[in-house]
């Protein structure tokens, strides 16, 4: 650390987040030598994060979390995927199909993490690693705004520090990233271009996984879900083992959870209760956590030029989260990018010109196929018609009617139904619709599928009981959400879009009330934030002004 | 000449390099370099390039890519400077060190020391030393939170030196601060200054000192500098009448906290410069830890190393370097710095479990004031936000959001029952106060957060807690269960307050309240009658009506 002119400090590099991203980075940059301050919101790396979570190594990648991390797997992961399976839902009938060969594709390993346990053994890392350079990690701070001089990004400001200069500064801070904002490189419009992801870790002893899931030492299951368990909302399930748990959540598109008006944890007690799920969870259902974030669709907000001056964007806060068809893979691609923008800035350190790693990055982003792994051009085309509601509505008559329940439902097609599944290639082009989402799997359910006997007695929490579970250190009095319209035109898809809020709860951070204004009735909406578990969600579908809270406040994740 | 190096860095030209095989073209971009800025790394880069492509001989090793030796070469000067004598042992906080040592180091600048010519100034050299002293400050006629965390912290403390140090613990030292002949147990020391305190001094006590200290005086109902200033001092030094300062046997109190309060703040840097030592400020841990330096200036030779015992290691976070520095206070030669002190975030240590039956010896301090000390008069005073206090009350009636379908009349409803008892208060679950509820301006002070009872509000336990149109969430039940009788009013049988309500009445709270209300105000305050009188309701949610 040194001062720089304006007698501020200042830091060759400031990393803001402690995610993979924001790891991945720093601990490159340490190794390059350079000196790194990482700034981390949370009390410890993990409390904030939220993922399925699968973690890829692709073959095909520059950098892999464990070339930059010794002992990753062993240290930092929980079982690695060795059984892969998708199943298409019809109501009671499920077709299932093996999908080892699309997961493998390019796969050298893919394990089952938690963040909290994952991120907070990252942050010791890095922590070590940027130490030696003359840095380190700093948690519970807050990062909330760029630093500018004449115009041009020369460093961060906190809300528990003084600001701080820097040559680098890498924004890792995730989905809805206050930095990509304040740079006007993203914003938080349009709710097709976020998923909503809704997730619950499940208390179970490892041996009963074993049994249950088929497993045996050092293997893991992982399972995917889709078809009409959700009606007509678009998007799917997950189901992953962990050591001692499983990771059960969904994942649905933002734009489609607002039209239908659906409530995500409803969409999720929907998964965990069909009797599909009753051989794996028995009939003792211990929930350790309910978690939420929203996630980037690559496809369509991936920044092809993620930086600005001095400051690069890396991993979910440039969008850099694909969606392969069912297959997450966010937490490998922000490792990718942040291991690439610190060698970008390894190469051009002391080029007078401050854009000059920012540009070397996207350049490296471009060579290393990463960028085209995100914003596939072929996805580009295939979504120009695809994704017309029109297509889709005559795509769906088809598959209504008989012709198209036959083409679909016909020995020959079940064969190529598992082929088309399995090919990456495929499945990158699967337009979001509901026909990729909802009708083709539904179909596939009721033509292919066997129907399941078993009974389910799980009654999940309610969100009552969920919001009780959870981990708050309350900034009273300090509320880091305004709700800015309150009518509900403007802001009342968050009382069902919010992961804790719904209709007819009064503990939820929406509430939609009746009001008596000047003799007329009125429905407006009101706003709590303690309950609030900062999925981002109603910083895009209500009218708010939409921080995160300060360092080390609001929800704490126990697992992630 | 297709590039021009001076425009690169190194490693950017190492780069573009790569991609070039021509020896002339090598030559030309190896002159322009010289021609420029002709730095030695560029030079190599381009050599290590020419011998690559076969143009000259092989004679120096080619260097890896990442060797910027430069600037490795600064981190390990950086390194050294941070690591100095005072981190020592200190393994995790490797990378904070900066002014570790700092603050109390500059004291040895003995020329400029503003408080050199201080009278009061003696003791400097083999002065006794002994106790942990804390500042209890006071408000509105309390001790503060963070008296009592101090006090806590002290008490522990100064078991733990007990333990350590006690009666026969040789102190072979080379410190020169051990002249405490005693060997002894070391005493917790409250002081505390007001215009009525003596009741506050057996209430530190209590809270784990040993000996509380006060001094009353009308004129000291309000923080003044000069005057407490002046008072800590004299008690410091044990200036005094015999009677009150014949319980302690030292110069100087060993180690002295104050709280890092405003008030804390500003006495904690006066009293400390009037003593002549030093302060480490905003601190959020200590301990007590021997201490191996070897600074010179501590020392008084080089090379030489020496330990001192019994150092107070004052942990602050440190923003504008990094983490947590440890402030150390330690004597020079010749010139020593006692107290050792701090001052301390509130919330940073829990306070004791206040035992009221504790022996300590409660001394009243004894100096003149002079009125000059008095010149600054506060003529008007304002406690911010002083909000509304809902402990201590017989009864607690608690609305929910069960008023929504009209929030003033609902609020109206409670405000009589609330009257009709002798010594009632309103409170409020979180759900009003957040609520869009439109209330007519009468009642609408009554929907803020001041009132709201549960884990971000307030905690309360009076003898009755009427709960009407409260689902009784978790977070608002920590605020209340600890009540004596609690009556939920609800008109959902499930709703989870009923698990731990003793009257469950089932109704909707527009027509029950107004019935309680006139039950208490026609003169049957029993809330059995009450209960029994309507004749339905059954103790442990029974239901009714
Ligand atoms: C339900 C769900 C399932 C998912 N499943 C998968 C999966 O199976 N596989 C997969 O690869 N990906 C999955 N993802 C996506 C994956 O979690 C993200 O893509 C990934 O975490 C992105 O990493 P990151 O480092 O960019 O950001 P993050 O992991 O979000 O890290 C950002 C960090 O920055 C910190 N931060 C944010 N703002 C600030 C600030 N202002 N100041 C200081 N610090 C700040 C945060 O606390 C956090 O630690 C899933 C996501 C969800 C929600
Ligand atoms: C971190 C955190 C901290 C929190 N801290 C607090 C806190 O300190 N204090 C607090 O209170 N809350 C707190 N909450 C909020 C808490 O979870 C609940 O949301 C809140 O207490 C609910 O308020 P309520 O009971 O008024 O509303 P609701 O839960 O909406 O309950 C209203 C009740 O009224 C009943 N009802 C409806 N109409 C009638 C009628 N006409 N007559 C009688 N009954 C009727 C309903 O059946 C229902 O049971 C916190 C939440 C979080 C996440
Ligand atoms: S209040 Fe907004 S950010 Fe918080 S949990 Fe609800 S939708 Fe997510």
């Amino acid at each position: 650390m040194s001062t720089d002119t304006a007698d501020r400090e200042h830091y060759e590099a400031v990393v803001v987040g402690c995610g993979p991203g924001g790891a991945a980075a720093a601990a490159r940059l340490a190794e390059h030598g350079v000196e790194t301050l990482v700034l981390e919101r949370g009390t410890e790396a993990g409390s904030k994060n939220v993922s399925g979570g699968l973690i890829y190594a692709e073959d095909s990648a520059p950098y892999t979390i464990d070339d930059l991390f010794d002992g990753f797997r062993e240290e930092a992961a929980e079982r690695p995927v060795t059984d892969y399976r998708i199943h298409n839902v019809a109501g009671n009938s499920v077709k299932t199909y093996d999908l080892r060969d699309l997961h493998e594709h390019d796969t050298d390993w893919c394990e089952a993490v938690l963040r909290r346990r994952m991120d907070s053994w990252l942050e010791q890392r890095v922590h070590e690693k940027t130490s030696e350079t003359g840095g380190g990690v700093l948690t519970n701070v807050r990062v909330n705004g760029l630093l500018r001089e004449d115009g041009e990004i020369v460093g961060v400001t906190c809300d528990e520090l003084d600001p701080i200069g820097a040559d680098l500064i890498v924004a890792a801070d995730g989905v809805n990233s206050e930095l990509a904002r304040d740079a006007g490189l993203m914003d938080w419009e349009e709710p097709e271009e976020w998923f909503q992801g809704v997730k619950a870790v499940v208390d179970m002893d490892p041996a009963v996984i074993d049994d249950r899931f088929d497993l045996g030492e050092d293997e893991g299951a992982a399972h995917l879900f889709s078809g009409d368990l959700f009606e007509d909302v678009r998007g799917g399930g997950f189901l992953y083992t962990n050591e001692d748990s499983l990771s059960i959540g969904t994942v649905f598109h933002l734009d489609s959870l607002v039209e239908q008006q659906a409530e995500p944890h409803q969409l999720l007690d929907a998964l965990l209760t069909h009797p599909m799920m009753a051989r794996w969870l028995g009939d003792e259902y211990a929930e350790r956590e309910y978690a939420a974030k929203l996630v980037p669709d690559s496809k369509k907000v991936a920044h092809p030029e993620p930086y600005q001056d001095r400051l690069v964007l890396v991993g979910d806060a440039a969008g850099q989260m694909q969606a392969q068809g069912p297959i997450i893979k966010g937490m490998n691609h922000a490792v990718t990018a942040g291991a690439l923008a610190a060698d970008a800035f390894a190469v051009t350190r002391g080029n007078a010109d401050p854009e000059a790693a920012g540009r070397r990055y996207a350049k490296l982003l471009e060579d290393s196929g990463t960028m085209d792994k995100l914003r596939p051009r072929r996805y580009e085309l295939a979504r120009a018609v695809g994704e017309r509601e029109t297509v889709t509505n005559a795509v769906e008559r088809v598959l209504d009617s008989p012709v198209g329940r036959v083409a679909l439902g016909n020995p020959i097609s079940n064969r190529l139904l598992e082929r088309a599944y399995n090919s990456p290639f495929l499945v990158s082009m699967l337009p979001d619709t509901r026909t990729g989402y909802v009708t083709v799997p539904s179909i596939i359910g009721e033509q292919h599928g066997r129907t399941i006997q078993w009974e389910t007695d799980i009654e999940p929490p309610t969100l009552e009981e969920r919001i009780g579970e959870l981990t708050y250190d309350t900034d009273v009095g300090n509320p880091h959400i305004e709700l800015e319209d309150e009518s509900f035109d403007a802001s009342g898809a968050a009382v069902y879009a919010c992961p804790v809020s719904a209709e007819d709860f009064g503990g939820g951070c929406y509430r939609s009330e009746e009001v008596t204004h000047n003799g007329s009735e009125e429905t407006v909406v009101s706003l709590d934030t303690q309950p609030c578990v900062e999925c981002g969600t109603c910083a895009i579908v209500a009218d708010t002004t939409w921080e995160h809270p300060r360092g080390g406040k609001g929800v704490e994740y126990r697992e992630g | 000449m297709t590039m021009d190096p001076n425009e690169h860095t190194v490693d950017e030209l190492e780069d573009e390099l790569e991609s070039i095989d021509d020896e002339d073209v090598l030559q030309s971009i190896l002159e322009a370099e010289q021609a420029g800025r002709d730095r030695k790394t560029a030079r190599e880069a381009v050599h290590r390039r020419l011998e690559a492509v076969g143009a000259v001989d092989e004679e120096s090793e080619s260097e890896g890519l990442e060797g910027d030796t430069e600037t490795e070469g600064e981190y390990e000067e950086t390194e050294e400077t941070v690591g100095e004598e005072a981190e020592g042992e200190e393994v995790e906080e490797v990378a904070e060190a900066e002014d570790e040592a700092g603050e109390e180091e500059e004291e040895d600048d003995e020329l400029s020391h503003p408080t050199r010519d201080k009278r009061h100034v003696r003791a400097l050299e083999d002065g006794d030393y002994a106790d942990m002293w804390v500042f209890c400050e006071t408000q509105g006629g309390e001790l503060i939170d963070v008296s009592k965390e101090m006090l806590g912290k002290a008490r522990r403390l100064m078991d733990e030196f007990a333990e350590e140090y006690g009666v026969s613990a040789s102190e072979e030292s080379g410190g020169s601060e051990d002249g405490t002949a005693s060997g002894d147990e070391e005493n917790v020391v409250a002081f505390l200054m007001g215009d009525d305190c003596e009741g506050l001094a057996e209430e530190c006590i209590a809270y784990g000192a040993d000996v509380a200290v006060y001094h009353d005086d009308d004129r000291l109902e309000r923080f003044l500098h000069k005057p407490y200033t002046e008072i800590s001092a004299h008690m410091a030094r044990g200036e005094g009448s015999i009677e009150s300062t014949e319980w302690r046997d030292y110069d100087q109190p060993r180690y002295i906290l104050f709280p890092a309060t405003n008030n804390g703040r500003d006495l904690s840097a006066k009293v400390q410069a009037e003593l002549d030592s030093g302060l480490a400020s905003d601190c959020s841990d200590l301990f007590i830890e021997e201490n191996e330096v070897s600074n010179p200036v501590k020392t008084g030779e080089p090379g030489v190393k020496k330990t001192f015992e019994k150092v107070l290691h004052m942990k602050r976070p440190d923003f504008s370097g990094f983490e947590y520095s440890t402030i150390l206070c330690l004597d020079n030669p010749g010139r020593e710095f006692h107290p050792q002190g701090a001052s301390v975030i509130p919330g940073s240590f829990e306070p004791i479990e206040p035992d009221y039956d504790r022996d300590g010896l409660v001394v009243e301090h004894e100096m003149a004031l002079e009125d000059d000390w008095f010149r600054v008069e506060i003529t008007e005073h304002d406690r911010l936000e002083a909000g509304i206090d809902l402990t201590g009350h017989e009864v607690i009636v608690c609305l929910g959001r069960g008023i929504a379908e009209d929030p003033t009349e609902g609020m109206e409803l409670g405000l009589d029952l609330v009257d009709a008892f002798e010594d009632a208060e309103l409170g409020i679950t979180r759900g009003i106060v957040t609520s869009s509820y439109q209330f007519e301006g009468h009642v609408e002070e009554y929907s803020k957060e001041e009132r709201q009872i549960g884990e971000t509000g307030q905690v309360v336990a009076p003898d009755l807690y009427i709960a009407a149109g409260v689902s009784g969430a978790v977070q608002h039940k920590v605020g209340m269960d600890e009540s004596d009788t609690i009556v939920a009013i609800n008109t959902d049988t499930d709703a989870r307050i009923r698990d731990f309500s003793d009257y469950f009445i089932e109704g909707d709270l527009f027509e029950v309240l107004p019935e309680l209300t006139e039950a208490i105000e026609s003169g049957r305050t029993e809330l059995e009658a009450i209960a029994d009188g309507s004749g339905e309701e059954s103790e442990n949610g029974g239901e009714s009506r």
